[in-house]
């Protein structure tokens, strides 16, 4: 699903990432593990095409990322769904309209907007804020709202740059619940995180990175 | 559908949220066309001014005095069977010396003193459309001036090419002031457009990141030029048509150009469509100077 092969990439001759290799399975659930500046966000930034290595090569679902052309990327990114700690709402749009703008960008139709962003909003548990303004919500729940946004259209993969970095532990262990439940329906989830907390929560394959450097794989869970 | 009307709804949110930048730059840019527009209004008027000349144009024949009867016979004849001739008449010298004296009577006397009519007989001759621009008038004349009795051709040209001097230099004039100005509309659609884009761009890196094309992300920003471009341009319409009535009035008031006041024409109405659809092109051409830079930048 994902293949990275000796990746690096510097930013003013300061390595971000340095010689990393790794490759993630189809319906994987991955923690992307490593301190502010280790490299994690750079890595997913790839993932997406946002950014392009100095060397190596990155593949998902058998595309080679790192040669699409520009105009290539936004169709990449249409299956790999994106959380951010940040939320990155769209403050003067409702709930509804900015988890339907995914399928918005796509031209599906408004019957089949309606009936996707309902199911999404449902599947987050936060179908009855639908009309309000992110103002409004919670950061859990603007939380909720960023991620029924990155599954509205059925993505692949879904990444997810420190999506517990704003909130406290109990929602941090509702948000990955809920990606357990999205990664059970066979999605693959990346989780990029410094919370030791998420570690315990999740239990699953941890990739570190170290000063953009991989670290050998600690442990394994089922 | 649904993304046609997201891109106007987010066009006219653009604008709504740039309430002050909007009117500034719809007003600049009416302020900005309505200078090419007077250059423009005063070309066209000229050019229809130098279209009614020409084609009013009286060409005259002068024949010698020595001309035999046959002689005139000959031209006439030749006259007849010349396609560039669309019309033509006879003037006798007792029919000049009669028009001479009907015009100016005060001055008939001057004419009686010599003893002999001088005035000669003349063909009045009115060429065909292909045949009546300055250079196709000018060879007519010369071709006929070669003819065997005739001893002058004549026709008001020194007033057809100052006016064709005139309306070139304003053709210039115009085209200089013209790129200028519509260069400086561009720019001011254009950082109206920047203004936008900066103040949406955690807006516009989102949908980036959601899997928007960038022709997506563009067209709000290049409709928001189209409609600026569009109402700037109508506004300098609205503007330069006010002036033109207030110019007409005062011609009219004053008497000058007395019974002209009416050939001073405004836009046609299909010019007017093509100007609104240049001041479309022009706040198209400003966003796309915008998105370009931004596109650099941020994609």
């Amino acid at each position: 699903m994902i293949q990275l092969i000796r990746i690096s990439k510097h930013y003013d001759r300061r390595p971000a990432l340095s010689n990393v290799s790794l490759e993630i399975e189809k319906g994987e659930f991955v923690l992307l593990m490593g301190a502010s500046g280790a490299g994690k966000s750079t890595l997913l930034r790839m993932l997406i095409g946002a950014e392009r290595p100095d060397e190596g090569q990155v593949f998902v679902q058998g595309k080679n990322v790192t040669t699409l052309r520009r105009s290539e990327i936004p169709y990449l990114r249409r299956k790999v769904g994106t959380v951010f700690q940040d939320f990155r709402l769209l403050p003067k749009k409702s709930v509804f309209e900015n988890v339907a703008l995914p399928l918005l960008v796509q031209g599906v139709s408004p019957s089949d907007i309606r009936r996707k962003v309902t199911e999404a909003l449902r599947a987050v548990g936060v179908e009855h804020k639908r009309d309000q303004l992110p103002v409004g919500l919670s950061t859990g729940e603007q939380q909720r709202v960023c991620i029924a946004r990155a599954i509205v259209n059925g993505p692949v993969v879904l990444l997810a740059d420190e999506p517990t970095g704003n909130l406290d532990p109990a929602l941090t262990g509702e948000i990955i619940e809920l990606f357990k439940l999205i990664n059970a329906r066979g999605t693959t989830v990346v989780v990029a995180t410094h919370d030791p907390l998420v570690m315990a929560q999740v239990n699953r394959r941890v990739i570190t990175l170290s000063d953009g450097a991989l670290v050998p794989e600690q442990k394994v869970f089922a | 559908m649904r993304t046609l009307l997201y891109w106007f709804r987010e066009a006219w949110a653009n604008m709504r949220t740039n309430r002050t930048t909007t009117m500034v730059a719809i007003l600049t840019t009416a302020f900005t066309l309505a200078c090419v527009g007077i250059f423009l209004l005063l070309y066209v008027n000229l050019r229809a001014a130098a279209g009614w000349l020409q084609d009013d144009i009286k060409i005259m024949v002068y024949l010698d005095d020595r001309s035999s009867s046959e002689a005139i016979s000959n031209i006439e004849q030749q006259f007849r069977g010349d396609r560039a001739v669309a019309a033509m008449y006879f003037i006798s010298k007792e029919q000049a010396l009669g028009e001479f004296k009907a015009q100016f009577p005060s001055e008939s006397h001057l004419l009686e003193g010599l003893g002999q009519n001088p005035l000669p007989a003349s063909f009045v001759v009115t060429l065909s459309p292909p045949f009546r621009s300055p250079d196709a008038v000018k060879r007519w004349s010369e071709r006929v001036r070669q003819t065997p009795g005739v001893a002058k051709v004549d026709y008001n040209q020194d007033w057809i090419d100052a006016l064709a001097t005139i309306i070139r230099a304003i053709e210039v004039v115009a085209l200089g002031i013209g790129v200028v100005l519509s260069a400086a509309a561009v720019t001011i659609i254009a950082n109206t457009i920047r203004l936008a884009l900066f103040a949406r761009r955690d807006e516009i890196a989102i949908l980036r990141l959601i899997g928007a094309t960038t022709s997506f992300i563009r067209i709000p920003y290049l409709l928001e030029g189209a409609v600026l471009g569009g109402l700037g341009s109508a506004l300098s319409l609205l503007m330069l048509k006010f002036l033109h009535e207030l110019f007409r009035q005062q011609m009219q008031e004053t008497g000058r150009l007395s019974g002209l006041d009416h050939l001073i024409a405004f836009f046609p109405i299909p010019m007017c469509v093509a100007l609104v659809g240049v001041g479309v092109v022009l706040g198209c051409a400003g966003s796309f100077v915008s998105l370009r830079r931004f596109g650099e930048a941020k994609a």
